[in-house]
Parts: C-alpha cells; sequence; structure tokens
C-alpha cells in the first residue's frame, strides 16, 4: 500500500505561483474578488507564503514556502471533525466529504498550518473561467469546508488503470497538478513507502524538514532548506 | 388591572403572571417578537446566502462573536439548576423560591444557546442529523451534542417533576378558561402525601444527579478550546475549571439581574427581601475574586517565560490591541464589582438590591468580553506568518447577538407566563379526587389506574435496562454509525425513569379491593 507524500525543493523554488494557479484551474477553487479578499475568504489549496527573517543591523531576508495540504499522518483535524466528514485513507490522503460537512470550522481551527478554507459564500467564477471547469472535480457548496486532496481524481484515474492492467501504479502515474506544472521543477511526488522512490530518498536527505514538527502531527509534506549544496542523491 | 379571582392572598401574590396581564406587557411582548422575528430573519439570510454577512475569514477569525455568545449562554444556562439544586439538597429555606426562576433560566438560555450553534454552523439543515447518525466518539463536538442533550432534558425533567404539584393546583384555582392547560400539564397529577413524598425524593435525587452533568456541559466547551493544539492561547489543561467558573460567575449575576426585574414587576418586594439579594452578592463576590485569581494565574503564566506563540497571543490581549477591551472588563467589570460586593458583605449595616443589580450587570457584560477575548484573539497569532485579516464585527454579526439575547428574553417571557415560576405553599388545600372505595365495585378510572400500576412494575427496570444497554451498545459500537443516535436515545431512555415512577400510578394493594366476607 503505497503513502503518498510531496517533497517540495525550497532552493529549487523561485515562488512563481505556477503551482498555485494550477491548483485553481484543477480544483476548480472559486474566485473571491478583492473585498472578500481583504477579509481574509480567499481560498488557496496551494499557498505561497513568505516567511521573514530578521538579520541584523535591519537586514532581513524573506523565504518563499509553498504550502499545501500536509496530509499529516497524525491530523488534528480528523479528531475533531464531528461527522466523520474529513479522514485520512488507507494510503495517507486526508480527505473531505463535501456532502457531509456541516460548516462547524473545528477543523480550521485545529489545523495549525491552516490549510483549509470555509466557503463564506456561494462559489463565484468569471464567465470566462465557467467553461474551463475541470469535470473530474465537484464544485463545492456553500457553508462547508474545502482543502487540498493532492489531487485525488488523478490518483482515482491512475488506480483505475493500474487495476485493469493488473499492476500497482508505477511512480509518476500519479501526480498532482502543482507537481506537473512547477516550471522549476522543485516538487516531487510519489510513495514515501517505496525506498527506491525519488520522494523517499529526498525525505531521507539531510537538508529534508516538516513544518511544525514539534506538535507531533507528522505532515507528508517535507521541504528541502534552502541555501545548502544540493546533495547527490 | 382586573383583580379579585382568587380570595387566598398569597396564592394570588405567588400566582400573579399567570393571573394578571397589564397593557404594558402588550407593547413589550409585541417588542421582544419582532426581535425574534428580525432574529430569523437574519438567520434564514446567513443559511441561503453564507456566512459572508459576518466579518469572519478563513484567514482572519474563522469564529467570531457569535461563539462567544454561545458559550456565554451555556454559561448562563449552568447556574439556574445548580442554584435550584443547591438549594434543594442543602435544604436552604431563603432561597427556595429562587429555585424556579433560576431553573427557566437554565431552560431560556440552553435553547438559545442551542439555536445559536445552528447559526453558527454552515450547514444548519444537516447538523443535528449528520452529528447524530456520523459522530465521532473523539470529537468534543460530538461530547457536547451528548452532554447538552442530557443538561436540556433532565433539567426540562427536573422543573416539570419540581412544578408539577404547582400545576395542579393552578388548574383547581385559576380562571376556568385557563384551566384546561394546567389540567393537561399536570397529567393526572393527584395531591397526595404519598405522591408528594415520591415527588420531593425523585427531585431530590434529580438535583444529586444534575450537578455533575451540569459541571460536564461547561467543562466540555472548555475542552473544545483547550485541546486544539493547533491555536496559541486556546490548548491549556485549564480550561475546562476555567470555562466551569466562567458560567457561574456568568449565571449568577443574570439570575440577580432576572430577578430584580421580575421582584419589580411583580411586586414580589416581601418574597425577595434585601438580605437574598445581599446572600447572592455576596457568592457572586466571591465567584468574581475567583475568577480573577485564575486571570492573574494565566497571565502570569502566558506572559513569564512561554512559549514564542504563546506570549505572542497574551501580549496582544495584555498590552496589544485588545488590551483597549481587556483591561476595562478587568477593571470596570471585575474588580469594582468585587469590592462593592465584598464590602456590602463585610458592612451588616448596607443591605441594597440596587447595589446588587448595580454591580451584577457589569460583570454580566464583562462576562460576555471575556468570551470574546478567549475566542478572537488567538485568530490574529497562527503558528505561520499568514497575513491576518483583522475581525470587526458587522451590524449583522450584532444583529444576531442582539437578536439572541431577545430571543431569550422571549422565552423566559412566555415561561413566566405560561408556568408557575414561584413554589405555591405546602398549606394550600385543595380538594383532592380520592377515590371512593366501594367493596363490590371497581371504577373503569381506578381499573386503568391498577392496571397501569401493574405495567409501572415492569417498565421501570425494563426502562432502566434499555437505557443502559442502550448506552452500552452506543460506546461499543462507538466506531460505527449511528453510535451517538444509540446512546443519545439510551440517555433519554433513562431520562423518562422519573417521569415513570412519578406520572405512572402506583398499583393499590390487592386487598383493598377483596371480598369483605
Amino acid at each position: 500500500m503505497p503513502r503518498w507524500g510531496m517533497v517540495i525543493d525550497l532552493d529549487r523554488c523561485t515562488a512563481c505561483q505556477a503551482c498555485t494557479i494550477a491548483c485553481r484551474n484543477e480544483n476548480n477553487i472559486p474566485f473571491a474578488g478583492p473585498d472578500h479578499a481583504s477579509k481574509g475568504r480567499a481560498i488557496f489549496w496551494n499557498q505561497v507564503l513568505p516567511f521573514k527573517e530578521e538579520g541584523e543591523q535591519g537586514y532581513s531576508r524573506i523565504r518563499f514556502t509553498p504550502l499545501p495540504c500536509m496530509h499529516c499522518d497524525r491530523p488534528s483535524c480528523i479528531k475533531v471533525c464531528p461527522v466523520r466528514a474529513t479522514y485520512k485513507s488507507e494510503e495517507g490522503i486526508v480527505f473531505q466529504i463535501f456532502a457531509r460537512c456541516i460548516g462547524c470550522r473545528l477543523c480550521m481551527c485545529a489545523c495549525p498550518y491552516s490549510r483549509r478554507f470555509y466557503n463564506w459564500s456561494k462559489g463565484h467564477w468569471p464567465e470566462i473561467m465557467q467553461s474551463a471547469f475541470n469535470p473530474d472535480v465537484s464544485l463545492r457548496p456553500l457553508g462547508v469546508v474545502e482543502k487540498c486532496t493532492f489531487c485525488v481524481h488523478r490518483w482515482q484515474k491512475a488506480r483505475e488503470k493500474a487495476r485493469s492492467e493488473d499492476r500497482p501504479i508505477r511512480e509518476g502515474e500519479y501526480v498532482t497538478a502543482c507537481v506537473q506544472t512547477c516550471p522549476a521543477k522543485a516538487r516531487y511526488f510519489g510513495d514515501l513507502d517505496d525506498p527506491e522512490s525519488m520522494v523517499s530518498k529526498l525525505a531521507r536527505s539531510r537538508r529534508a524538514f516538516r513544518l511544525l514538527e514539534e506538535l507531533g502531527t507528522h505532515p507528508k509534506v517535507i521541504y528541502l532548506g534552502e541555501g545548502e549544496w544540493r546533495e547527490d542523491i | 388591572m382586573a383583580r379579585g379571582y382568587i380570595e387566598d392572598r398569597e396564592l394570588e401574590l405567588l400566582l400573579r403572571p399567570l393571573i394578571y396581564t397589564s397593557w404594558m406587557f402588550y407593547p413589550f411582548f409585541g417588542l421582544l417578537l419582532a426581535g425574534v422575528i428580525w432574529l430569523f430573519y437574519n438567520f434564514q439570510l446567513q443559511f441561503f446566502e453564507g456566512h459572508h454577512f459576518t466579518g469572519q475569514g478563513s484567514q482572519g477569525a474563522i469564529w467570531g462573536i457569535l461563539v462567544a455568545d454561545i458559550v456565554h449562554f451555556i454559561g448562563i444556562s449552568h447556574v439556574g439548576i445548580a442554584i435550584s439544586a443547591v438549594v434543594r439538597i442543602l435544604n436552604l429555606e431563603r432561597y427556595k423560591q429562587l429555585a424556579r426562576i433560576a431553573e427557566l433560566v437554565t431552560l431560556a438560555s440552553l435553547t438559545t444557546a442551542v439555536l445559536n450553534i445552528s447559526m453558527d454552523v454552515g450547514r444548519p439543515d444537516r447538523f443535528i442529523f449528520n452529528v447524530v447518525k456520523h459522530g465521532r466518539f473523539h470529537a468534543p463536538f460530538v461530547w457536547s451534542m451528548t452532554v447538552i442533550t442530557t443538561y436540556l432534558i433532565g433539567s426540562s425533567v427536573y422543573l416539570y417533576l419540581a412544578m408539577r404539584r404547582d400545576l395542579y393546583i393552578c388548574s383547581l384555582v385559576l380562571p376556568s378558561h385557563k384551566r384546561w392547560l394546567y389540567k393537561l400539564l399536570a397529567l393526572g397529577y393527584s395531591d397526595t402525601p404519598q405522591s408528594r413524598q415520591t415527588h420531593e425524593r425523585v427531585v431530590w435525587w434529580l438535583a444529586v444527579i444534575i450537578l455533575p452533568i451540569m459541571v460536564s456541559v461547561h467543562s466540555v466547551y472548555g475542552y473544545i478550546f483547550g485541546m486544539q493544539a493547533g491555536r496559541p492561547g486556546w490548548f491549556n489543561p485549564f480550561q475546562a475549571p476555567y470555562f466551569v467558573l466562567g458560567a457561574i460567575v456568568t449565571g449568577f449575576s443574570f439570575v440577580i439581574i432576572v430577578l430584580a426585574i421580575l421582584r419589580q414587576t411583580f411586586g414580589w418586594q416581601e418574597i425577595f427581601y434585601p438580605r437574598i439579594f445581599k446572600g447572592l452578592g455576596v457568592f457572586l463576590g466571591f465567584v468574581t475574586w475567583l475568577y480573577l485569581y485564575f486571570l492573574f494565574s494565566e497571565w502570569l503564566t502566558g506572559t513569564y517565560a512561554p512559549p514564542a506563540a504563546e506570549r505572542v497571543v497574551f501580549n496582544d490581549v495584555l498590552f496589544g490591541r485588545f488590551a483597549k477591551i481587556t483591561w476595562p472588563a478587568t477593571i470596570l467589570g471585575m474588580v469594582v464589582p468585587f469590592w462593592i460586593f465584598f464590602i456590602q458583605g463585610a458592612n451588616p449595616r448596607i443591605c441594597s438590591i440596587k447595589l446588587t443589580v448595580l454591580a451584577a450587570i457589569p460583570v454580566f457584560i464583562s462576562m460576555w468580553i471575556w468570551r470574546y477575548l478567549i475566542v478572537v484573539p488567538s485568530f490574529y497569532h497562527p503558528h505561520l506568518p499568514y497575513k491576518i485579516a483583522p475581525y470587526m464585527p458587522t451590524f449583522f454579526d450584532w444583529s444576531l447577538i442582539a437578536g439572541s439575547f431577545i430571543f431569550c428574553a422571549f422565552l423566559y417571557t412566555v415561561l413566566v407566563k405560561v408556568l408557575p415560576v414561584l413554589e405555591l405553599p405546602e398549606e394550600v388545600r385543595v380538594a383532592t379526587h380520592s377515590p371512593v372505595i366501594l367493596p363490590y365495585y371497581v371504577s373503569p378510572y381506578e381499573r386503568i389506574k391498577n392496571i397501569l400500576g401493574l405495567i409501572k412494575r415492569f417498565t421501570i427496570p425494563l426502562t432502566l435496562l434499555a437505557g443502559v444497554g442502550l448506552i452500552a451498545t452506543g460506546i461499543i459500537t462507538r466506531e460505527t454509525p449511528p453510535a451517538p443516535a444509540i446512546w443519545v436515545l439510551g440517555i433519554i431512555t433513562l431520562w423518562s425513569l422519573p417521569l415513570q415512577i412519578c406520572i405512572l400510578p402506583k398499583r393499590e394493594s390487592a386487598r383493598r379491593y377483596r371480598w369483605p366476607y
């Protein structure tokens, strides 16, 4: 059974936000508009966040960190969900059942990475975007919480194909939209339990770290530290 | 004001809300009704259009003042039954008449809290059904649903049984056009010494049972916040006792205010004399002081050498953007009232109702502000450096809050106008329907009573077994839906026990109907 995970190399990331755009298009994420965005209601399943590092003598440095859902191995959002609308699959992906969610937003409060978003109003898309909806992804109703699913519809397609050919999913056969789009090839996606996979090797790198590791959530999105020599793998 | 329905002066005094309706009542009730309609208009607007009318946001305040209001109303609901239970268990004669006024506060505020919860969730259309069907055992929200259901049903049963005799007396002494309602509500009560004794015993045990349930309700609300490791400022094992104490402070201040209003409205000066208010004030002063001590401990821990994320939240509350409401809420809403209560309590010459109420009002407002300060500041400081949209409650937010208070007042007014809010004295003797016993003839009424009495012998142990069995099944099958529905059904079944004991007639001894020769 694979355990899907992602590695993001911060040394390679150029903060171009192509991943954010790809994610929006792939997952039919609604547009917020300036008014809602100013009130913190914009939905970004994938977001590039600037971390400001204060240095000496007023010198500061900005580090850009792309943030999808961390798909934690011990997710705090799942424990608090009163209706089992969010759960972890056998392959480690944290899902959200939109048709069951009651919109209590407890999972949003519990997520230390703030990677969950609530539909504060009915979804809105510019007319031109409506013709480009992805038919594989359902539109979320009003009043429910949504989040990154590691492009689960791609996994479903890959799984069906692999099943029909009676074989396991091959490496690279299932990748998320953000990984596929990244022009700097800063993102890797695959099976963390397969010792031969790229993500597994990168996750064992000395540069590897996880965000807020001290909280014990065991995220499956692993970062490679910036500003160090790239190791041979 | 029409007078003279009841000749007994004492009964007339105690049943005033049910007998008289002044012209002032109608515009007052109309205003409350308008407020309730306004609240439900806003509720439907939010239901169909979404929560975007509020000032909240995903990267801003995920929960806003409505959640503070939920915690506040749950807090108020505590004290009603607590006062009543303590008065009954400790046999505090002086505060006896306060008990039912406080019980009705519980019922009104708990209903308002549940309404507020359904207003806060995004999908009120599916929230009760989904929580009961799919509820996850680990989720504090499911615990909350369980304890609120237990508390709401338990307090209604408690209130009803404690009031049943008074409903029966109302069915005999009130004007004839109102009697049918009380006759119906009394459910065939007959005022015999045996029946009184059964009711008193059952209600006493209910008081004993309901006290820990009351503590559990607000503890669970503390856990909802205290177990969130992802939120600096919330993750705290101290939250449960902190919330319970806050609830006692809130509830007592509210009961003092309600009592003063009812006393003035219905002319109950001789029943609720100043010493009662003084006693309540002294207790409120004591719990306010305890709350200040809790706050001090929390602030000291939060600012001395805490983890960075915690320090930022506490600094913001004490010295940052929230300081302008923190300090007035603490000093004007807690420290000053505490000294007023202290001075009044320490000086035997001071015994003022006005002073007590004037000190209770700022405590009540300050507790609401404290709920806000628990809920909102944490959202300004997530673990990761997001750009957070500042939370400014909108007119819509405030409409929901004002509407909720009006709804609570509306509900309370209806309860006060329909139910006898003061306990009728022991001495009230009304003709009872004692059955005429004939040696050769048993009336159909007696036959039915006898059959019910026989059934009671079986239903009580069966109900007990079914209730415990259902709860156990629910817990054992907790990972499979609909486990919460099963254990909630078990709880409801158990709560029917006291009703069965009191309402179903006791089977008459067989000897009574034996052939005399």
